[in-house]
Protein backbone atom coordinates (compact mmCIF):
# COMPACT_ATOMS: atom_id res chain seq x y z
CA UNK A 1 0.00 0.00 0.00
CA UNK A 2 1.11 3.53 -0.68
CA UNK A 3 -0.93 6.14 1.17
CA UNK A 4 -3.94 3.80 1.18
CA UNK A 5 -3.65 2.77 -2.47
CA UNK A 6 -3.22 -0.90 -3.26
CA UNK A 7 -0.25 -1.04 -5.63
CA UNK A 8 -0.28 -3.50 -8.53
CA UNK A 9 2.79 -3.96 -10.70
CA UNK A 10 1.43 -4.91 -14.13
CA UNK A 11 4.66 -6.18 -15.72
CA UNK A 12 6.97 -8.83 -14.29
CA UNK A 13 8.62 -12.07 -15.31
CA UNK A 14 9.18 -15.58 -14.12
CA UNK A 15 12.37 -17.12 -15.50
CA UNK A 16 16.09 -16.50 -15.38
CA UNK A 17 18.40 -14.59 -17.69
CA UNK A 18 21.57 -14.48 -15.64
CA UNK A 19 23.71 -12.63 -18.14
CA UNK A 20 21.55 -9.58 -17.47
CA UNK A 21 21.28 -10.14 -13.74
CA UNK A 22 17.71 -11.47 -13.99
CA UNK A 23 16.99 -14.08 -11.33
CA UNK A 24 13.43 -15.01 -10.34
CA UNK A 25 14.12 -15.51 -6.67
CA UNK A 26 10.83 -14.80 -4.87
CA UNK A 27 12.65 -13.39 -1.85
CA UNK A 28 14.40 -10.88 -4.09
CA UNK A 29 11.13 -9.81 -5.69
CA UNK A 30 9.24 -9.62 -2.42
CA UNK A 31 12.06 -7.72 -0.73
CA UNK A 32 12.03 -5.04 -3.41
CA UNK A 33 8.23 -4.94 -3.47
CA UNK A 34 7.97 -4.59 0.30
CA UNK A 35 10.56 -1.82 0.35
CA UNK A 36 8.24 0.45 -1.63
CA UNK A 37 4.78 -0.87 -0.84
CA UNK A 38 3.98 -2.93 -3.94
CA UNK A 39 1.17 -5.29 -2.96
CA UNK A 40 0.77 -7.45 -6.04
CA UNK A 41 2.90 -8.18 -9.10
CA UNK A 42 1.66 -9.66 -12.39
CA UNK A 43 4.11 -12.23 -13.77
CA UNK A 44 4.55 -14.24 -16.95
CA UNK A 45 7.13 -16.57 -18.45
CA UNK A 46 7.96 -15.85 -22.08
CA UNK A 47 10.93 -18.11 -22.75
CA UNK A 48 9.08 -21.23 -23.98
CA UNK A 49 7.10 -21.06 -27.25
CA UNK A 50 4.82 -23.93 -26.29
CA UNK A 51 3.32 -21.75 -23.57
CA UNK A 52 2.70 -24.75 -21.32
CA UNK A 53 6.21 -25.00 -19.91
CA UNK A 54 6.38 -21.36 -18.93
CA UNK A 55 2.80 -21.13 -17.74
CA UNK A 56 3.34 -24.09 -15.42
CA UNK A 57 6.45 -22.42 -14.03
CA UNK A 58 4.48 -19.22 -13.54
CA UNK A 59 1.70 -21.09 -11.74
CA UNK A 60 4.21 -22.79 -9.47
CA UNK A 61 5.89 -19.48 -8.67
CA UNK A 62 2.57 -17.76 -7.96
CA UNK A 63 1.34 -20.64 -5.80
CA UNK A 64 4.09 -19.99 -3.26
CA UNK A 65 2.76 -16.48 -2.62
CA UNK A 66 -0.74 -16.34 -4.08
CA UNK A 67 -1.64 -13.14 -2.27
CA UNK A 68 1.34 -11.30 -3.81
CA UNK A 69 1.60 -12.59 -7.37
CA UNK A 70 -0.81 -13.00 -10.28
CA UNK A 71 0.08 -15.14 -13.29
CA UNK A 72 -0.63 -14.21 -16.91
CA UNK A 73 -0.86 -16.77 -19.73
CA UNK A 74 1.77 -16.78 -22.45
CA UNK A 75 1.42 -18.41 -25.88
CA UNK A 76 3.18 -17.98 -29.20
CA UNK A 77 1.88 -18.22 -32.79
CA UNK A 78 5.08 -20.07 -33.66
CA UNK A 79 3.22 -23.12 -32.29
CA UNK A 80 -0.25 -22.31 -33.63
CA UNK A 81 -1.96 -25.58 -32.76
CA UNK A 82 -1.15 -25.11 -29.11
CA UNK A 83 -2.28 -21.52 -28.72
CA UNK A 84 -5.96 -21.79 -27.96
CA UNK A 85 -5.84 -25.10 -26.03
CA UNK A 86 -3.06 -23.68 -23.88
CA UNK A 87 -4.98 -20.46 -23.30
CA UNK A 88 -8.00 -22.48 -22.23
CA UNK A 89 -5.85 -24.43 -19.81
CA UNK A 90 -4.03 -21.39 -18.44
CA UNK A 91 -7.19 -19.35 -17.93
CA UNK A 92 -9.58 -22.10 -16.82
CA UNK A 93 -7.31 -24.45 -14.91
CA UNK A 94 -4.40 -22.29 -13.76
CA UNK A 95 -6.70 -19.35 -13.05
CA UNK A 96 -4.72 -16.69 -14.90
CA UNK A 97 -6.79 -13.53 -15.53
CA UNK A 98 -4.90 -12.11 -18.52
CA UNK A 99 -2.53 -12.82 -21.41
CA UNK A 100 1.01 -11.71 -22.28
CA UNK A 101 2.35 -11.69 -25.87
CA UNK A 102 5.88 -11.07 -27.09
CA UNK A 103 6.02 -10.27 -30.84
CA UNK A 104 9.87 -9.99 -31.08
CA UNK A 105 10.08 -13.76 -30.54
CA UNK A 106 7.99 -14.40 -33.67
CA UNK A 107 8.25 -13.60 -37.40
CA UNK A 108 4.99 -11.63 -37.47
CA UNK A 109 3.77 -8.13 -36.62
CA UNK A 110 1.09 -8.55 -34.02
CA UNK A 111 -1.74 -7.34 -36.23
CA UNK A 112 -1.19 -10.18 -38.71
CA UNK A 113 -3.31 -13.26 -39.10
CA UNK A 114 -1.30 -15.79 -37.06
CA UNK A 115 -2.11 -13.83 -33.88
CA UNK A 116 -5.85 -13.52 -34.37
CA UNK A 117 -6.96 -16.80 -32.76
CA UNK A 118 -5.57 -15.36 -29.52
CA UNK A 119 -7.62 -12.20 -29.94
CA UNK A 120 -10.76 -14.17 -30.72
CA UNK A 121 -10.25 -16.18 -27.55
CA UNK A 122 -9.72 -13.02 -25.52
CA UNK A 123 -12.77 -11.41 -27.13
CA UNK A 124 -14.94 -14.34 -26.11
CA UNK A 125 -13.68 -14.13 -22.53
CA UNK A 126 -13.32 -10.36 -22.23
CA UNK A 127 -9.64 -10.60 -21.26
CA UNK A 128 -6.80 -8.12 -21.17
CA UNK A 129 -3.67 -8.74 -23.25
CA UNK A 130 -0.33 -7.07 -22.56
CA UNK A 131 2.00 -6.81 -25.58
CA UNK A 132 5.67 -5.98 -25.63
CA UNK A 133 5.79 -2.86 -27.79
CA UNK A 134 8.69 -0.92 -29.28
CA UNK A 135 9.71 0.77 -32.54
CA UNK A 136 10.55 -2.41 -34.44
CA UNK A 137 8.25 -3.78 -37.11
CA UNK A 138 6.73 -6.68 -35.15
CA UNK A 139 5.83 -4.60 -32.11
CA UNK A 140 4.56 -1.20 -33.26
CA UNK A 141 1.83 0.23 -31.04
CA UNK A 142 0.03 1.55 -34.11
CA UNK A 143 -1.30 -1.98 -34.63
CA UNK A 144 -3.67 -1.37 -31.72
CA UNK A 145 -5.64 0.86 -34.06
CA UNK A 146 -6.42 -2.25 -36.14
CA UNK A 147 -7.16 -4.49 -33.18
CA UNK A 148 -8.95 -2.33 -30.63
CA UNK A 149 -12.07 -1.66 -32.75
CA UNK A 150 -12.12 -5.21 -34.09
CA UNK A 151 -12.04 -6.76 -30.60
CA UNK A 152 -13.90 -4.32 -28.37
CA UNK A 153 -14.14 -6.70 -25.38
CA UNK A 154 -10.37 -7.08 -25.26
CA UNK A 155 -8.30 -4.58 -23.31
CA UNK A 156 -4.99 -4.02 -25.11
CA UNK A 157 -2.03 -2.99 -22.97
CA UNK A 158 1.05 -1.42 -24.58
CA UNK A 159 3.97 -2.62 -22.45
CA UNK A 160 6.82 -0.12 -22.25
CA UNK A 161 4.46 2.19 -24.10
CA UNK A 162 6.66 1.70 -27.15
CA UNK A 163 9.88 2.67 -25.31
CA UNK A 164 10.91 5.50 -27.67
CA UNK A 165 9.13 8.73 -28.64
CA UNK A 166 7.82 7.77 -32.08
CA UNK A 167 6.39 4.47 -30.84
CA UNK A 168 5.10 6.11 -27.66
CA UNK A 169 3.19 8.58 -29.81
CA UNK A 170 1.53 5.67 -31.60
CA UNK A 171 0.48 4.10 -28.30
CA UNK A 172 -0.93 7.38 -27.05
CA UNK A 173 -2.80 7.96 -30.33
CA UNK A 174 -4.38 4.52 -30.05
CA UNK A 175 -5.39 5.18 -26.45
CA UNK A 176 -6.94 8.49 -27.46
CA UNK A 177 -9.05 6.79 -30.13
CA UNK A 178 -10.08 3.63 -28.34
CA UNK A 179 -11.20 3.11 -24.74
CA UNK A 180 -9.75 -0.40 -24.64
CA UNK A 181 -6.09 0.62 -25.08
CA UNK A 182 -3.86 1.05 -21.99
CA UNK A 183 -0.35 2.41 -21.51
CA UNK A 184 2.14 0.54 -19.29
CA UNK A 185 5.15 2.39 -17.97
CA UNK A 186 8.18 0.14 -17.49
CA UNK A 187 11.26 0.89 -19.55
CA UNK A 188 14.96 1.44 -19.22
CA UNK A 189 14.22 4.66 -21.08
CA UNK A 190 13.35 6.75 -18.04
CA UNK A 191 13.04 9.91 -20.08
CA UNK A 192 11.91 13.03 -18.17
CA UNK A 193 8.28 13.92 -18.73
CA UNK A 194 7.09 10.57 -20.08
CA UNK A 195 4.71 9.80 -17.23
CA UNK A 196 3.34 13.32 -17.41
CA UNK A 197 2.83 12.90 -21.18
CA UNK A 198 1.01 9.60 -20.77
CA UNK A 199 -1.34 11.05 -18.16
CA UNK A 200 -1.94 14.30 -20.01
CA UNK A 201 -2.46 12.85 -23.48
CA UNK A 202 -3.61 9.29 -22.85
CA UNK A 203 -5.57 9.93 -19.68
CA UNK A 204 -4.79 8.96 -16.09
CA UNK A 205 -7.38 6.19 -16.32
CA UNK A 206 -5.27 4.44 -18.98
CA UNK A 207 -1.85 4.39 -17.33
CA UNK A 208 -0.59 1.23 -15.64
CA UNK A 209 2.51 1.08 -13.49
CA UNK A 210 4.82 -1.81 -14.43
CA UNK A 211 8.45 -2.61 -13.63
CA UNK A 212 9.74 -5.52 -15.76
CA UNK A 213 11.03 -7.13 -12.58
CA UNK A 214 13.22 -9.06 -12.01
CA UNK A 215 15.03 -7.88 -15.15
CA UNK A 216 14.76 -4.48 -13.53
CA UNK A 217 14.31 -3.54 -9.92
CA UNK A 218 10.75 -2.28 -9.34
CA UNK A 219 11.95 0.59 -7.14
CA UNK A 220 13.32 3.00 -9.78
CA UNK A 221 10.40 2.10 -12.02
CA UNK A 222 7.80 2.98 -9.39
CA UNK A 223 9.93 6.02 -8.65
CA UNK A 224 9.04 7.27 -12.12
CA UNK A 225 5.40 7.52 -11.03
CA UNK A 226 6.03 8.88 -7.54
CA UNK A 227 8.45 11.61 -8.70
CA UNK A 228 6.39 12.67 -11.74
CA UNK A 229 4.62 16.02 -11.88
CA UNK A 230 1.13 14.52 -11.85
CA UNK A 231 -1.68 14.73 -9.32
CA UNK A 232 -1.97 12.33 -6.41
CA UNK A 233 -5.20 11.09 -7.96
CA UNK A 234 -3.40 10.26 -11.21
CA UNK A 235 -0.70 8.47 -9.23
CA UNK A 236 -3.29 6.36 -7.42
CA UNK A 237 -4.90 5.38 -10.71
CA UNK A 238 -1.59 4.45 -12.34
CA UNK A 239 -0.23 2.62 -9.31
CA UNK A 240 -3.13 0.29 -8.80
CA UNK A 241 -6.68 1.42 -9.37
CA UNK A 242 -6.59 0.98 -13.15
CA UNK A 243 -4.97 -2.45 -12.92
CA UNK A 244 -7.46 -3.63 -10.31
CA UNK A 245 -10.31 -2.59 -12.58
CA UNK A 246 -8.74 -4.23 -15.63
CA UNK A 247 -8.06 -7.53 -13.89
CA UNK A 248 -11.10 -7.62 -11.64
CA UNK A 249 -8.96 -8.15 -8.57
CA UNK B 1 7.56 2.91 3.44
CA UNK B 2 6.62 5.01 0.46
CA UNK B 3 4.32 7.92 0.07
CA UNK B 4 2.72 9.38 -3.03
CA UNK B 5 5.22 12.20 -2.76
CA UNK B 6 8.96 11.98 -2.21
CA UNK B 7 11.72 14.19 -0.86
CA UNK B 8 15.24 13.02 -0.11
CA UNK B 9 16.22 12.61 3.55
CA UNK B 10 19.88 13.45 3.00
CA UNK B 11 21.79 16.14 1.11
CA UNK B 12 22.06 15.28 -2.57
CA UNK B 13 24.61 16.01 -5.27
CA UNK B 14 23.73 14.68 -8.70
CA UNK B 15 27.01 13.36 -10.11
CA UNK B 16 25.88 13.14 -13.71
CA UNK B 17 23.95 15.90 -15.48
CA UNK B 18 24.28 16.88 -19.13
CA UNK B 19 23.53 20.45 -20.20
CA UNK B 20 23.04 22.01 -23.61
CA UNK B 21 21.84 20.52 -26.85
CA UNK B 22 23.26 17.46 -28.54
CA UNK B 23 23.76 17.82 -32.29
CA UNK B 24 20.87 15.40 -32.74
CA UNK B 25 18.23 17.58 -31.10
CA UNK B 26 17.27 19.99 -28.36
CA UNK B 27 17.40 19.25 -24.67
CA UNK B 28 14.20 19.62 -22.63
CA UNK B 29 16.24 21.86 -20.34
CA UNK B 30 17.39 25.05 -22.06
CA UNK B 31 18.80 27.19 -19.27
CA UNK B 32 20.50 27.11 -15.87
CA UNK B 33 17.29 28.47 -14.36
CA UNK B 34 15.33 25.52 -15.72
CA UNK B 35 17.95 23.09 -14.46
CA UNK B 36 17.93 24.61 -10.99
CA UNK B 37 14.14 24.41 -10.93
CA UNK B 38 14.34 20.71 -11.81
CA UNK B 39 16.90 20.16 -9.07
CA UNK B 40 14.72 22.01 -6.56
CA UNK B 41 11.70 19.89 -7.49
CA UNK B 42 13.62 16.70 -6.72
CA UNK B 43 15.52 17.99 -3.70
CA UNK B 44 18.93 18.00 -5.39
CA UNK B 45 21.20 20.64 -3.89
CA UNK B 46 24.08 20.57 -6.36
CA UNK B 47 24.91 18.89 -9.66
CA UNK B 48 28.04 18.00 -11.57
CA UNK B 49 27.37 19.24 -15.10
CA UNK B 50 29.06 18.68 -18.45
CA UNK B 51 28.09 19.98 -21.87
CA UNK B 52 26.46 17.78 -24.49
CA UNK B 53 28.76 19.07 -27.21
CA UNK B 54 31.71 17.84 -25.20
CA UNK B 55 30.25 14.36 -25.15
CA UNK B 56 29.93 13.68 -28.84
CA UNK B 57 31.44 16.48 -30.92
CA UNK B 58 34.14 18.69 -29.42
CA UNK B 59 35.41 18.60 -25.85
CA UNK B 60 37.04 22.02 -26.19
CA UNK B 61 33.93 23.70 -27.62
CA UNK B 62 31.73 21.87 -25.13
CA UNK B 63 33.81 23.22 -22.28
CA UNK B 64 33.49 26.76 -23.61
CA UNK B 65 29.72 26.39 -23.83
CA UNK B 66 29.69 24.98 -20.31
CA UNK B 67 30.84 28.33 -18.95
CA UNK B 68 27.40 29.78 -19.82
CA UNK B 69 25.78 27.30 -17.44
CA UNK B 70 27.76 28.08 -14.32
CA UNK B 71 25.78 29.85 -11.65
CA UNK B 72 27.10 32.30 -9.12
CA UNK B 73 26.26 30.33 -6.00
CA UNK B 74 28.09 27.20 -7.11
CA UNK B 75 25.17 24.78 -7.24
CA UNK B 76 26.24 23.76 -10.74
CA UNK B 77 29.71 22.22 -10.59
CA UNK B 78 31.54 22.16 -13.92
CA UNK B 79 32.93 18.94 -15.27
CA UNK B 80 35.23 19.47 -18.20
CA UNK B 81 35.30 17.05 -21.10
CA UNK B 82 38.68 15.83 -22.23
CA UNK B 83 40.25 13.86 -25.07
CA UNK B 84 43.89 12.78 -25.39
CA UNK B 85 44.70 15.39 -28.03
CA UNK B 86 46.79 18.52 -27.73
CA UNK B 87 44.00 21.08 -27.95
CA UNK B 88 41.89 19.39 -25.33
CA UNK B 89 44.68 18.65 -22.88
CA UNK B 90 46.01 22.17 -23.29
CA UNK B 91 42.62 23.57 -22.38
CA UNK B 92 42.40 21.33 -19.30
CA UNK B 93 45.92 22.30 -18.22
CA UNK B 94 45.01 25.98 -18.55
CA UNK B 95 41.83 25.52 -16.51
CA UNK B 96 43.76 23.51 -13.95
CA UNK B 97 46.32 26.29 -13.71
CA UNK B 98 43.50 28.59 -12.66
CA UNK B 99 42.27 26.09 -10.07
CA UNK B 100 39.06 25.34 -11.92
CA UNK B 101 39.30 21.60 -12.51
CA UNK B 102 37.60 19.36 -9.98
CA UNK B 103 36.77 16.53 -12.35
CA UNK B 104 36.96 15.67 -16.04
CA UNK B 105 34.94 13.43 -18.29
CA UNK B 106 36.26 11.17 -21.01
CA UNK B 107 35.25 12.16 -24.53
CA UNK B 108 34.41 9.18 -26.73
CA UNK B 109 37.46 8.43 -28.87
CA UNK B 110 36.87 4.71 -29.18
CA UNK B 111 34.32 5.33 -31.91
CA UNK B 112 37.14 7.03 -33.84
CA UNK B 113 39.39 4.02 -33.39
CA UNK B 114 41.40 4.96 -30.30
CA UNK B 115 41.05 2.25 -27.64
CA UNK B 116 41.20 3.23 -23.98
CA UNK B 117 44.66 1.75 -23.47
CA UNK B 118 47.80 3.20 -21.91
CA UNK B 119 49.60 3.74 -25.21
CA UNK B 120 46.88 6.18 -26.28
CA UNK B 121 46.17 7.85 -22.95
CA UNK B 122 49.43 7.90 -21.01
CA UNK B 123 49.97 11.67 -20.98
CA UNK B 124 46.41 12.37 -19.93
CA UNK B 125 46.16 9.67 -17.27
CA UNK B 126 49.56 10.48 -15.82
CA UNK B 127 48.53 14.13 -15.52
CA UNK B 128 45.20 13.28 -13.89
CA UNK B 129 46.81 10.81 -11.49
CA UNK B 130 49.50 13.30 -10.45
CA UNK B 131 46.99 16.13 -10.03
CA UNK B 132 44.45 14.00 -8.17
CA UNK B 133 41.73 14.86 -10.69
CA UNK B 134 38.99 12.22 -10.94
CA UNK B 135 37.96 10.99 -14.38
CA UNK B 136 34.34 10.14 -15.23
CA UNK B 137 34.32 7.31 -17.82
CA UNK B 138 31.10 6.43 -19.69
CA UNK B 139 31.06 2.64 -19.87
CA UNK B 140 29.50 2.55 -23.32
CA UNK B 141 32.47 4.48 -24.71
CA UNK B 142 35.18 2.02 -23.66
CA UNK B 143 35.82 -1.71 -23.95
CA UNK B 144 35.65 -3.42 -20.58
CA UNK B 145 38.92 -5.25 -21.07
CA UNK B 146 40.68 -2.01 -22.02
CA UNK B 147 39.21 -0.34 -18.96
CA UNK B 148 40.50 -3.00 -16.58
CA UNK B 149 43.92 -2.99 -18.20
CA UNK B 150 44.24 0.77 -18.10
CA UNK B 151 42.92 1.34 -14.60
CA UNK B 152 45.39 -1.27 -13.32
CA UNK B 153 48.18 0.62 -15.09
CA UNK B 154 47.25 3.87 -13.30
CA UNK B 155 46.48 2.76 -9.74
CA UNK B 156 46.38 6.32 -8.40
CA UNK B 157 43.71 7.44 -10.86
CA UNK B 158 40.28 8.03 -9.37
CA UNK B 159 37.74 6.81 -11.92
CA UNK B 160 33.97 7.15 -11.81
CA UNK B 161 32.36 4.56 -14.08
CA UNK B 162 29.25 6.06 -15.60
CA UNK B 163 26.11 4.54 -17.04
CA UNK B 164 26.24 0.86 -16.11
CA UNK B 165 23.11 -0.81 -17.47
CA UNK B 166 21.62 -4.24 -16.91
CA UNK B 167 23.54 -5.28 -20.00
CA UNK B 168 26.68 -4.67 -17.90
CA UNK B 169 25.51 -7.04 -15.17
CA UNK B 170 28.26 -9.55 -15.91
CA UNK B 171 31.10 -7.02 -15.77
CA UNK B 172 30.29 -4.61 -12.93
CA UNK B 173 31.60 -6.76 -10.08
CA UNK B 174 34.72 -7.66 -12.01
CA UNK B 175 35.39 -4.01 -12.76
CA UNK B 176 35.03 -3.00 -9.14
CA UNK B 177 37.21 -5.91 -8.01
CA UNK B 178 39.93 -5.16 -10.53
CA UNK B 179 39.94 -1.42 -9.97
CA UNK B 180 39.95 -0.71 -6.22
CA UNK B 181 39.77 3.06 -6.68
CA UNK B 182 36.92 2.94 -9.18
CA UNK B 183 33.51 4.26 -8.15
CA UNK B 184 30.27 3.28 -9.88
CA UNK B 185 27.71 5.91 -10.85
CA UNK B 186 24.19 4.49 -10.57
CA UNK B 187 21.98 6.42 -13.00
CA UNK B 188 20.77 3.40 -14.94
CA UNK B 189 21.87 0.35 -13.01
CA UNK B 190 18.61 -1.50 -12.32
CA UNK B 191 19.19 -5.26 -11.93
CA UNK B 192 16.97 -6.27 -9.05
CA UNK B 193 18.58 -5.98 -5.63
CA UNK B 194 21.99 -5.17 -7.06
CA UNK B 195 22.52 -1.79 -5.39
CA UNK B 196 22.18 -3.39 -1.97
CA UNK B 197 24.27 -6.39 -2.99
CA UNK B 198 27.04 -4.20 -4.39
CA UNK B 199 27.07 -1.91 -1.38
CA UNK B 200 27.30 -4.91 0.94
CA UNK B 201 30.11 -6.41 -1.15
CA UNK B 202 32.21 -3.32 -1.88
CA UNK B 203 31.10 -0.71 0.67
CA UNK B 204 29.01 2.42 0.15
CA UNK B 205 32.09 4.52 -0.61
CA UNK B 206 32.30 2.89 -4.07
CA UNK B 207 28.99 4.30 -5.36
CA UNK B 208 27.56 7.68 -6.28
CA UNK B 209 24.09 8.88 -7.17
CA UNK B 210 23.75 10.32 -10.65
CA UNK B 211 20.64 10.81 -12.74
CA UNK B 212 22.13 11.46 -16.18
CA UNK B 213 19.43 14.08 -16.57
CA UNK B 214 17.97 14.89 -19.09
CA UNK B 215 18.66 11.54 -20.71
CA UNK B 216 16.82 10.14 -17.70
CA UNK B 217 14.48 11.71 -15.20
CA UNK B 218 16.20 13.06 -12.10
CA UNK B 219 13.95 11.49 -9.47
CA UNK B 220 13.59 7.71 -9.95
CA UNK B 221 17.10 6.58 -8.97
CA UNK B 222 17.12 8.97 -6.02
CA UNK B 223 13.79 7.51 -4.89
CA UNK B 224 15.24 4.00 -5.33
CA UNK B 225 18.30 4.74 -3.21
CA UNK B 226 16.04 5.97 -0.42
CA UNK B 227 14.18 2.63 -0.42
CA UNK B 228 17.04 0.19 -0.03
CA UNK B 229 18.52 -1.53 3.00
CA UNK B 230 21.33 1.01 3.14
CA UNK B 231 21.74 2.75 6.47
CA UNK B 232 21.42 6.52 6.70
CA UNK B 233 25.17 7.03 6.77
CA UNK B 234 25.61 4.86 3.68
CA UNK B 235 22.77 6.67 1.92
CA UNK B 236 24.34 10.02 2.72
CA UNK B 237 27.64 8.91 1.29
CA UNK B 238 26.12 7.59 -1.92
CA UNK B 239 23.90 10.63 -2.42
CA UNK B 240 26.55 13.28 -1.78
CA UNK B 241 29.46 12.41 0.47
CA UNK B 242 31.38 10.26 -1.98
CA UNK B 243 31.21 12.71 -4.84
CA UNK B 244 32.16 15.55 -2.49
CA UNK B 245 35.20 13.54 -1.47
CA UNK B 246 36.13 12.92 -5.10
CA UNK B 247 35.68 16.55 -6.10
CA UNK B 248 37.57 17.73 -3.06
CA UNK B 249 40.75 16.07 -4.18
CA UNK B 250 41.69 19.08 -6.28
CA UNK B 251 41.48 22.85 -6.12
CA UNK B 252 38.00 24.33 -6.18
CA UNK B 253 36.79 26.60 -8.94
Amino acid sequence: MIDGTRVIDYHGHVGRWERYGMVDDPELLLGAMDAVGIDVACLFHIFHPDGTTGNDLTAKFVARNPDRFVGFAYVSPTMPDRMVPELERAIDKLGFPAIKLYPPYTPWPFNEEPWHPIYEFAQDRGLAIIFHTDHFINSRPRYFEDLAPAYPRVNFVSAHCGNVPEARAEAIAAAQKYPNVYLETCSTYRTPGVIEELVEKGGADRVLYGSDMPLMDPRPQIGKIITARISDEAKRMALGENAARLLGI
Amino acid sequence: MSSLNFSPRVPVIDANVCVGNHHTGPSPCQSPVQLLEEMDFHGVERAVIYHAQGEQISPTDGNRYLEDWLDEDGRLIPQWSVAPVETSMGQIAELHGRGRVRSVRLHDCQSAGLPFLPWGYDDLLTFLSDAGIPLWIPLMDVETDHLVTTLKAYPDLHAVLVGAHYTHALVVRGLLEASPRAVLELSRYEPIGEVEALVERFGAERFVYGSWYPRYAMGPILFYLHHTRMGEDELARVCAGNVERLLGRTETS
